[in-house]
């Protein structure tokens, strides 16, 4: 809760609140949660008056109800659905990453996680003409990749270079400049960076995992409470900001065997919608197939466990039709 | 404006607990204050009350984006680290790129450190012959960084960049591209287990620092200290923070940091399976992955994962030179090459530089 301050609202003077210091009232949340009359008595000021102040800030710092169909008006105008460009995420994502939401992408190491980043990123940035915000806290982040991608939708230098201005790279290594990087989009950062007004409208962290997984188990417990604060702001550039958030996790393995996505079960409640990327498993060991599963393992919206086949060379599929001797790209980090 | 609650600043534990029983919960709390008006109020010493001060102050407009075309051209400027073997050369783009992370598994014996000793002497071949022209860091932590071997490697490379000289600049550059230099320029560290090695990638950043020529850090190997710990949550929680740290100083030290990797079994519905040891998730760790394996009697490469290349296996031969393209001849490569000297001139003629 905020601290007080002279002036915050009416009737609440410098004086009064170095009276209510002097009684160990220091924020808001002090003032409202003591007995006033009390407070009243020790501080030598009138009920009435102190009545009225606590009144005043709780109208200020209170959540206020919204009609659900004003609240419909206002989705239908502001939500837009941002087209991934491969059509069977699309499929299981229905239609795209959704403004407002947080998408995660889990996957075991090579499952492609990072290429759907590159190619949803490539996507928005070309075809929607968006301004994408890529948090790289791997350093695996590759333009060249990135670039043959562009390359497979158009000829065009121009366009290109264009495309690639519109992604704009975040390297941030440890979980606090994470949140410095996120902070700061929260307080400005959003709208420098898209082009033509408006704010940016998709947020990538690729990967979440890999920052906050340091600082998980053994005795200390600040782990988790910098996870929470890491969802908690990624939640307010998807709500508050209307961005597309995605950001992607390792897996784990549970006592059964099962691969499940990585950071745990309170990281679970977070995003509002998970995948789970696999390479298609095959008779050889090691086979270079760019086709891998991905399966919907939360959603709102459709019905979970769905499964579809994924080809990871789709954004990168003209150029198969233009040179087809040229093997192409790859797959993962 | 959001407003960014204390704990989510890099303060020790307890200063924020002093800060929030005072009422500082957020950091726009801080905003009128001096370092003397919040120790006292926090009741916090006065150096406290700066550093807190420091990292409230930070949030704002420090963390710079780059566009990625800005990055695209940074990777153009870089170049790689050649292998001396032009078919993984070819399909790295190159050789192994600078400022990202690689890792290289395999079986004993397949040539890990091999390659290891080749790249060490390969990132110091002079900038007018391709090469990257700098100095590296060798952390060993098996022992099995042999000198002999790092003389004929360095011996090869020697001779090899000798018989391409064409221009002045190149005869130049020769003169400080001597066996011995090459030795002088790479700093050997040894690590017995896995809290000297800890202890010294602390250290690393500011030794990088003062060292702006070193463009290659080797790590051989990873698994060997840390296979002997026994707590395997603790394993994995000092691996993660591990692989951080190395992605941060390649990425902002710009060098190539390569570590290795021993293999393990993996039992699977009653298959086994040879992987990568150390867990599933260390194989975040690095962006490039590099598998060593045997296929008959020849070696391959394989990149098993990386975020621009194909996913491809080339073949590739360890002789008394280094690391080298397979022989092209029907005679298939003898298991322990290196110990034939005879295959060398014919490799010698493939070699890319």
């Amino acid at each position: 809760m905020v601290l007080l301050r002279g002036g915050m609202c009416p009737g609440l003077e410098e004086d009064l609140v170095r009276d209510l210091r002097a009684a160990d009232v220091k924020t808001v949340e002090d003032l409202v949660s003591s007995d006033i009359e009390e407070l009243a008595q020790r501080c030598s000021v009138s009920f009435k008056a102190l009545f009225a102040i606590r009144r005043v800030l709780l109208a200020q710092h209170t959540a206020f109800p919204v009609s659900g169909a004003d609240l419909y008006e206002e989705l239908l105008s502001s939500t837009a659905i941002l087209s991934t460009g491969n059509p069977s995420l699309d499929k299981l994502l229905d239609s795209g990453l959704y403004t407002g939401e947080i998408t995660e992408l889990s996957g075991g190491p090579g499952s492609g996680k990072s290429q759907v980043c590159f190619g949803a990123s490539v996507h928005i940035s070309f075809h929607l003409k968006q301004s994408v915000i890529y948090v790289d806290t791997t350093g695996g982040l590759t333009a060249s990749r990135l670039l043959q991608m562009l390359q497979s939708e158009t000829s065009n230098t121009e366009e290109q270079m264009e495309a690639l201005q519109r992604i704009h790279v975040f390297h941030s290594f440890d979980v606090y400049s994470l949140l410095d990087c996120l902070y700061s989009l929260c307080s400005g950062g959003l709208q420098q960076a898209s082009a033509g007004g408006g704010s940016a409208k998709a947020v990538i962290v690729d990967s979440v995992s890999a920052v906050i997984s340091p600082l998980l188990g053994g005795k200390q417990n600040e782990g988790l409470s910098l996870m929470t604060q890491v969802a908690g702001v990624l939640k307010t550039l998807a709500k508050d900001f209307n961005a597309a958030v995605l950001v992607t996790n390792h897996v784990t393995r549970s006592s059964s065997g099962e691969v499940q996505p990585g950071l745990g079960a309170s990281w679970s409640h977070v995003p509002r919608t998970r995948v789970l990327l696999e390479r298609v498993e095959e008779a050889a060991a090691a086979s270079c197939s760019s086709l891998r599963f991905a399966t919907l393992i939360k959603s709102s919206r459709q019905p979970c466990l769905i499964k579809e086949e994924l080809d990871l060379q789709w954004w990168s599929r003209s150029q198969v039709e233009h040179s087809g001797k040229r093997k192409l790209d790859e797959t993962d980090p | 404006m959001m407003q960014r609650p204390m704990c989510s600043l890099p303060l020790s534990p307890a200063v924020k607990v002093k800060l929030v029983s005072a009422g500082f919960q957020f950091t726009a709390d801080l905003i009128h204050l001096n370092p003397d008006q919040l120790s006292g109020e926090a009741g916090l010493s006065r150096e406290e009350a700066e550093d807190v001060l420091q990292a409230a102050g930070t949030g704002g407009p420090l963390s710079a984006s780059v566009s990625a075309l800005e990055l695209l051209q940074k990777e153009e400027e870089t170049r790689s680290i050649v292998t001396f073997c032009s078919l993984l050369d070819s399909v790295l783009g190159g050789g192994l790129p600078v400022g990202r992370t690689a890792e290289i598994c395999g079986v004993p014996g397949v040539g890990k450190t091999q390659l290891c000793l080749q790249l060490a002497v390969d990132v110091q071949v002079p900038a007018c012959f391709g090469g990257v022209g700098g100095q590296v860091i060798y952390i060993d932590t098996e022992g099995s960084f042999l000198l002999q071997r790092v003389v004929d490697v360095a011996t090869a490379a020697v001779r090899h960049c000798s018989l391409l000289v064409e221009d002045d600049d190149q005869r130049a550059a020769m003169m400080t591209f001597t066996v011995e230099i090459i030795l002088s320029n790479i700093f050997l560290v040894r690590s017995r287990d896995y809290v000297e090695l800890l202890a010294e990638l602390h250290l690393l950043p500011d030794f990088l620092s003062d060292h702006p020529g070193v463009r290659l850090l080797v790590i051989d190997s990873v698994a060997f200290p840390f296979r002997q710990i026994d707590n395997l949550s603790q394993r994995t929680r000092l691996l993660h923070s591990l692989a951080q740290q190395l992605a941060a100083m390649a990425n902002t030290h710009n060098v190539a940091v390569v570590t290795t990797n021993h293999m393990t079994t993996r039992l699977r519905g009653g298959l086994s399976q040879l992987v990568p040891a150390l867990g599933e998730s260390w194989g975040h760790a690095s962006s490039l992955r590099l598998l060593l394996q045997w296929s008959g009697s020849q070696r391959l490469a394989t990149i098993l994962k990386s975020p621009g290349h194909v996913e491809t296996s080339v073949p590739y031969q360890i002789n008394s030179d280094g690391f080298r393209d397979a022989d092209q001849s029907e005679q298939p490569p003898s298991k322990r090459a290196r110990t034939l000297p005879d295959q060398s001139a014919a490799s010698q003629s493939d070699a890319c530089c």
